[in-house]
């Protein structure tokens, strides 16, 4: 991809830049996760979750990602996480799951990286 | 006229949202937390403030990414608090004061801050995590808001150095308002975290306190940071600092900070600061001869 834009240069590896070349290829994806933030998107995914990704439009990788709750590679395609943490909340899962999940750690192996690690 | 008479600089984590709910206050996990915002909410109860001019970033929840500004104003009487995925949160509508807040709005464009306004829209907990610590809500909140966010989600964001001027804008804006109001601001966000990739859970403390020190007394340094920088230093959602910047841009040159309380639990350091601006001398000097 050509940018001259210096904002997304020489960032830390783990980290994915959310830009506008990124919101433009996977805008379907990140409105799909944003729709939980109405009642009846969470109920319509509750009710059908293939449905639901089929209406929303997801290509054949996107479902994908989402039936393995790959909440990693959901990031590397090019998610914003402040739209995917409304979908943690439609599938019962705190940040702090989400997290450990991202860094490739048990929950209890992440906590105990943590300053409190008994805090939930 | 209006005046600014301090300033703050908070967290705006949400879970802060959802362990206030729940009402884990004095959980010995969550205590710290609360605790530290205490001499916060008596302070703002003792200048009682008539408005919080908030500057704070909307994530994806009002204002989506097929038209997402750099900067918006928001307008109206009454704002809905968000839901982001949860449901509800039984917290009254923020309240607004659309006179004050179309001042603003109406001063900053003509000083070549091209803002976006929005109406009727609800605000997520960018501004409605910290809220209730500030401020008490029963039977409703005790003053009005002006809520002015910013784009830290979708590069390109506007540089910390233009954060930094539209706080002072702001300023001037606040003081050419008629109206006798005296004005708090507040910006939200940070301070180190990093919540995706598999760089999450990224924390630098040495980082926060200098960027603490700095931010009160020397801000110009933090305008020549580069996003990467901050991303570097404090983890990528750290970023949201380049809004305390516009806070501090709209606070005089010598700071007092009367009040911090620094807690990093899990995350993201949570972080609540209360300025107020030092008397010059030669105010102090007026006053006393004032009161002979």
């Amino acid at each position: 991809m050509f940018t001259q834009n210096p904002q997304t240069v020489a960032m830390p590896e783990g980290t994915y830049v959310f830009d506008l070349r990124t919101c433009n290829r996977r805008l379907a994806f990140n409105r799909f996760f944003w729709n939980m933030i109405r009642p009846e998107a969470r109920q319509a995914f509750w009710d059908d979750e293939e449905a639901a990704m089929r209406a929303a439009g997801l290509d054949d990788e996107e479902m994908a990602l989402v039936r393995a709750r790959d909440w990693l590679g959901i990031v590397q395609a090019g998610v914003n996480f402040f739209v995917l943490e409304k979908w943690a909340r439609v599938v019962r899962k705190t940040n702090l799951e989400v997290y450990a999940i991202m860094r490739g750690e048990s929950f209890e192996e992440f906590m105990q990286t943590r300053a409190v690690p008994h805090a939930r | 006229m209006a005046r600014i008479i301090g300033g703050i600089g908070t967290s705006h984590v949400p879970t802060i949202g959802v362990a206030y709910d729940k009402g884990r206050q004095e959980d010995p996990v969550w205590a710290p937390l609360f605790e530290g915002y205490k001499p916060v909410a008596k302070w703002l109860a003792e200048k009682q403030p008539d408005v919080l001019l908030f500057f704070y970033n909307d994530h994806a929840t009002t204002l989506f990414f097929d038209l997402y500004p750099t900067f918006a104003l928001g307008v109206g009487e009454r704002f809905p608090i968000a839901d982001e995925g949860a449901g509800l949160r039984g917290l009254p509508d923020i309240r607004g004061d659309v006179d004050f807040q179309a001042h603003i709005g109406e001063a900053l464009v003509n000083e070549e801050f091209d803002l976006a306004f929005f109406q009727n829209k609800p605000i997520d907990h960018g501004i409605a995590s910290p809220l209730p610590l500030l401020w008490p809500h029963e039977p409703d909140w005790p003053g009005t808001v002006v809520p002015i966010a910013i784009n830290v989600l979708q590069y390109p964001l506007p540089t910390a150095r233009r954060c930094y001027r539209l706080g002072q804008a702001v300023r001037r804006a606040v003081e050419s308002y008629p109206e006798d109001l005296k004005v708090v601001v507040v910006g939200t966000g940070g301070l180190s975290h990093q919540i995706h990739g598999e760089r999450t859970g990224f924390n630098n403390t040495e980082w926060d306190l200098d960027f603490l020190e700095t931010l009160r007394d020397e801000p110009e340094r933090l305008t020549q940071l580069t996003h990467a920088d901050y991303v570097r230093l404090g983890g990528a959602e750290s970023v949201e600092q380049i809004m305390w910047l516009a806070m501090r841009g709209a606070l005089g040159a010598s700071l007092e900070e009367m009040h911090r309380n620094y807690y990093l639990m899990t995350t993201t350091a949570m972080t609540v600061v209360t300025y107020e601006e030092r008397e010059t001398a030669a105010a102090a000097q007026q006053r006393e001869q004032e009161v002979a």
